[in-house]
């Protein structure tokens, strides 16, 4: 018991006994609520449901009506609990930087490659995020809602998903870290 | 109901994320980089993990499988292209 307890306080788990935990929750989602975990899926329901309510006719398509309906979904919640779970692990690590000073801009490597700026953080990920987001909706899904939710199922789409992912995001790589890839 | 399962499915699953460090940017530059390997071990457990318990619950007839996400060749390739640059400057 004092093993596992200790276990859970270290900031690292083996790659192993995470996706353990990951896959078995993954096998719960399906065996109690029907569905496969995703992420990037309700971050589109959300936006459809506060562009319908800005602009009903620009966002009354095809897309938000039916392939992602807008509204608290499923997804919306789960990704609630996603986000209180990360901070739960940070917590239970003594990680948690909530309120700290560097809590944005914490990461030393991302600091030496793109310098210490905190806005740099800001404005980079909100357009990384913006071509995650648009890349999972063009895909059918993230890493999570079509890399292993959809791969458990062997479905072809997402190990072609992963190809690409890979091809582009070493390249990215190359280029930002060009001679010290 | 359903919305306490999707809590504390969320939960186990950021709870996972956090603690294979999927979190940091670190990590998941280094993965793309192939001087860290962490991402690609997790990713591979939990699909290993969830393709047995899967299909073999759908074997003993417990469970039929949810809509699977739909395969379109180029369109699944190209979303998987930009989502790459995305991940790889990022880091999330």
């Amino acid at each position: 018991m004092k093993f596992i307890l200790n276990y859970i306080r270290k900031d690292t788990w083996s790659p192993y006994i995470a996706g353990i935990l990951l896959g078995i929750v993954v096998i719960l989602a399906v065996l109690l609520a029907k569905t496969l975990l995703g992420a990037s899926g309700a971050f589109e329901t959300l936006a459809g449901m506060i562009g319908k309510a800005i602009s009903p006719k620009a966002f009354g398509t095809v897309y938000f009506d039916f392939i992602m309906p807008a509204g608290i979904t499923w997804g919306v919640i789960q990704l609630v609990g996603v986000f209180f779970g990360g901070m739960l692990g940070a917590a239970t690590s003594k990680t948690l930087k909530w309120g700290k000073k560097d809590a944005a801009n914490s990461d030393a490597q991302w600091k030496r490659v793109f310098g210490p700026q905190t806005w740099k953080r800001w404005v980079l990920g909100f357009l990384g995020a913006i071509l995650l987001e648009y890349g999972a909706g063009i895909a059918g899904g993230c890493t999570s809602g079509l890399l292993i939710s959809g791969g458990s199922l062997l479905v072809p789409a997402a190990f072609l998903f992963m190809g690409g992912m890979f091809a582009s995001g070493i390249i990215t790589a190359l280029i930002v870290y060009r001679k010290n890839y | 109901m359903n919305f306490l399962i999707a809590g504390i499915l969320g939960l186990g699953f950021g709870f996972s994320l956090n603690k294979a460090g999927l979190t940091k940017y670190h990590r998941i530059a280094n993965q793309f980089r192939f001087k860290d390997m962490m991402v690609m071990k997790f990713i591979m457990t939990a699909l290993a993990v969830a393709m047995i318990g899967l299909y073999a619950l759908r074997g003993l007839g417990l469970i039929t499988f949810p809509t699977a996400p739909a395969t379109y060749v180029v369109g699944n390739l190209i979303g998987g292209l930009i989502f790459g640059v995305g991940m790889s400057l990022v880091g999330y």
